[in-house]
């Protein structure tokens, strides 16, 4: 879904790599700034320490070196202020003091190894202990000390060596505690990491609200393009400012101006033709009825002709015929291009209409009909002047194709459709020339197809028909083997097929090459 | 002698129907104009109007709607679009029939003699069908005490239907009884004239007694009441 919105939406897709972006950019931000405020903040702890340390020790050691020259300063009271923690009252920051003997272990000498506050002197690495050892002057460290209750706190350690008379060497530790540098970073990394969450998110507004700006009238456009193209000739884009996007709105309307004035010079173009086609279709009709009367007059009187006459007066009547069909479908067909068709739906029982047409049509005996009909009656709502005609197209069709083999039509109805299929074993057609049946004039084979004086409009308005109904016709064909043509149209006229019964294929499964004809392919 | 009255503009077509119609025993009246029309109807009083529905003067339709404010007189409508909208406005302005351009001239002469038919003797004068009495050979109707004026046929509809009380007729078989349609498919000349007569002798049209449509078949007669 995720991927999807990705693919799909600018819109999502710059806000997310802003935010993406941002993120990675204030994270790193976030951590340079840290570091650098820690280590600052530490070291000056540090130099402080030092300093306070060093100086405080010089006067511990004076102290010390004190008592042995005066007599009213006792040497465990002076240790015992030495190890007196911090006074807060007086102290800048709280402190601990830790005082180990350097000899520990090695000499009786040692008589003093203590700690402040409960200060666990073991909080004193004893790496450091060593180097203190060596040096010349105070070293600091920053670790964390224990407390004999089990708790630590961060601290910057400075130790020194410090000699308590008679000679004792011992070290001499002030544990400065870091309890406000913590507070303070902590609070400034808080603060951090607020800052940039309130980052990411007035940028990700931001992007997301300039993203809009420039992805809005795409958007529109889009939409009103779609409109367009569903018809909606009318639709236009809001004109703001003089902006990119205005120009982009601007040259937009002009487009869809331009396209609106071309769509209806062509549609009155062909309203024209269409009106033109109908005009010719009706006024070719009072002439013809005229010359089709004067025909049947001179007809009635043949016997009174010499041969070639009468056999002219034959021709004349027969072609006038042929005339008359031909102007009936192109009327017809203009029709459907006017989009003047209506369909007059009524309850008709399909079955009686296919023995109807098949009445009609009278095929010599030479031609066998194989009706197969489902035992009960088939009622469908439907044009039964259209559906007839359809019927008598694909029937005459395959009379005329069968080469005097037997003609199969099958009739199933479902829920919701009705299926008729014809089928004959005879010439068949090409595969070739399937897409083309439904053209208007066309014929699979000049040579044969004039037998009965089809117009070749027949399929092309069978096909308008069947789609009238909002069915399908579809044709299937072999050469050789025969071709099959099943019209499916819905039971009751607005709902559509669903399915159709009837497989135009009648080899299905074996080779599938069968045609289905939308509503472009005419 | 039968006195058919042509009304075509084309007077080529004209002439041609006249010399079909005569030579079929008619006796020809050929109007080229809409509004000639009325005056020689009035003078001639044919028996027959053959109506183009494209006149110049005044259109078919409103010849046939002027025709029908004074006589019964059969009218066969000439036309060259089969269109729905105009066969149904010239059925309703009176038309009994129509036909379309081209016609077949034996199909013309055909549908000419059933509209000139007379019912011939029958058995018995006068059929009821709801409250309506058809004296067949007075050739009128009488519904609730007042004589009602049809055009021959509407009488020959209502005279089908009331002739065999019990059958459903299909538009069809209406066809073929009435208009003498063999295979006719087209049923808007039923249904446009069942409505016109309804009209005439139903007491609620939307509810009709006299004549009651059976959904999906056709046309019986009712019972009445």
């Amino acid at each position: 879904m995720l991927l999807s919105r990705w693919r799909n939406s600018i819109l999502f897709r710059v806000i997310l790599s802003t935010v993406a972006f941002t993120v990675i950019f204030i994270s790193l931000l976030g951590a340079v700034l840290y570091t650098q405020i820690s280590h600052g903040i530490y070291r000056e702890k540090v130099n402080a320490s030092v300093s306070e340390a060093e100086s405080l020790i010089n006067y511990d050691q004076g102290q010390l070196y004190a008592t042995q020259y005066l007599s009213n300063l006792k040497l465990p009271v002076v240790i015992e202020s030495i190890l007196r923690p911090s006074n807060p009252s007086v102290d800048t920051a709280p402190r601990e003091v830790v005082l180990l003997g350097s000899l520990l272990g090695k000499s009786d000498a040692v008589k003093y190894n203590a700690a402040s506050n409960n200060l666990d002197p073991a909080s004193i690495p004893t790496d450091f202990r060593k180097l203190v050892q060596k040096s010349s002057h105070a070293l600091p460290l920053r670790t964390r000390v224990k407390y004999e209750d089990g708790s630590s706190q961060p601290a910057i350690l400075v130790g020194s060596e410090i000699t308590i008379p008679p000679g004792t060497p011992y070290e001499l530790y002030y544990v400065f505690l870091l309890n406000e540098q913590v507070t303070i970073m902590s609070f400034i990394s808080k603060l951090l990491l607020l800052t940039g969450i309130f980052s990411i998110l007035v940028i990700g507004l931001l992007s997301w609200y300039v993203t809009r700006q420039a992805v809005n009238p795409l958007r529109d456009a889009a939409e009103i393009a779609e409109e367009l193209t569903a018809g909606d000739l009318y639709r236009r884009m809001d004109v703001k400012g003089q902006d990119e996007m205005a120009r982009l709105a601007i040259a937009f309307n002009e487009m869809a101006v331009s396209m609106q004035q071309q769509i209806s010079r062509l549609e009155n173009l062909s309203r024209l033709q269409q009106r033109f086609v109908s005009d010719v279709s009706h006024e070719l009709r009072t002439p013809l009825t005229t010359i089709r009367m004067a025909s049947g007059v001179i007809s009635d009187n043949a016997r009174n002709l010499d041969p070639a006459a009468a056999r002219s007066a034959e021709l004349l009547a027969s072609q006038i015929a042929r005339f008359e069909a031909l102007l009936t479908d192109l009327l017809e067909v203009s029709r459907f291009d006017a989009s003047a068709s209506i369909l007059e739906s009524q309850e008709t029982d399909m079955g009686e209409l296919i023995r109807q047409t098949i009445d009609y049509l009278h095929p010599g005996d030479a031609t066998e009909i194989r009706l197969h009909l489902p035992d009960e009656k088939v009622i469908a709502e439907v044009d039964p002047r259209r559906i007839e005609r359809v019927m008598r197209n694909l029937v005459s069709n395959a009379i005329d194709h069968c080469e005097g083999k037997p003609i199969d039509i099958t009739l199933v109805a479902t829920a919701r459709e009705v299926a008729v299929g014809v089928r004959d074993y005879g010439v068949g057609f090409s595969e070739r020339n399937a897409s083309r049946l439904f053209d208007r004039f066309w014929r699979a084979d000049p040579s044969r197809s004039r037998i009965r004086g089809g117009t070749g409009l027949g399929l092309s308005i069978s096909l308008d028909d069947a789609k009238l109904h909002q069915g399908t016709l579809k044709a299937w064909g072999r050469l050789g083997q025969g071709a099959h043509f099943v019209l499916t149209v819905p039971k009751s006229p607005g709902i559509p097929i669903e399915s159709e019964p009837i497989d135009v294929d009648p080899t299905a499964g074996v080779s599938t090459s069968f045609l289905s004809f939308d509503e472009d392919d005419i | 002698m039968t006195h058919i009255m042509v009304v075509d503009d084309d007077q080529d077509l004209a002439e041609m129907l006249g010399i079909v119609l005569t030579g079929a025993g008619y006796e020809v009246d050929l109007v080229n104009s809409g509004d000639q029309v009325m005056p020689i109807f009035q003078a001639q009083k044919p028996d027959l109007v053959l109506l183009d529905v494209m006149l110049p003067g005044l259109s078919g339709i409103e010849v046939a709607k002027e025709i029908r404010t004074h006589s019964m007189v059969p009218i066969v409508m000439l036309t060259a679009k089969g269109d729905t909208q105009d066969v149904v406005l010239g059925l309703e302005a009176g038309a009994d029939d129509y036909m379309i351009k081209p016609f077949n001239p034996s199909e013309l002469l055909a549908r000419i003699k059933v509209r000139l038919r007379r019912t011939p003797g029958v058995e018995s004068t006068t059929l009821t069908i709801g409250d309506v009495q058809i004296d067949q050979v007075a050739h009128t109707i009488v519904s609730r005490g007042k004589t009602i004026p049809l055009t021959r046929l509407e009488f020959d509809l209502l005279v089908a239907l009331a002739k065999e009380p019990g059958r459903v007729f299909t538009r069809e078989a209406l066809l073929d009884e009435v208009w003498g349609y063999q295979n006719a498919t087209d049923t808007r000349l039923v249904n446009v004239h069942i409505q016109r007569l309804r009209a005439k002798i139903e007491v609620d049209v939307d509810n009709p007694q006299i004549i009651v449509t059976v959904r999906g078949v056709g046309y019986k007669a009712g019972s009445g009441e």
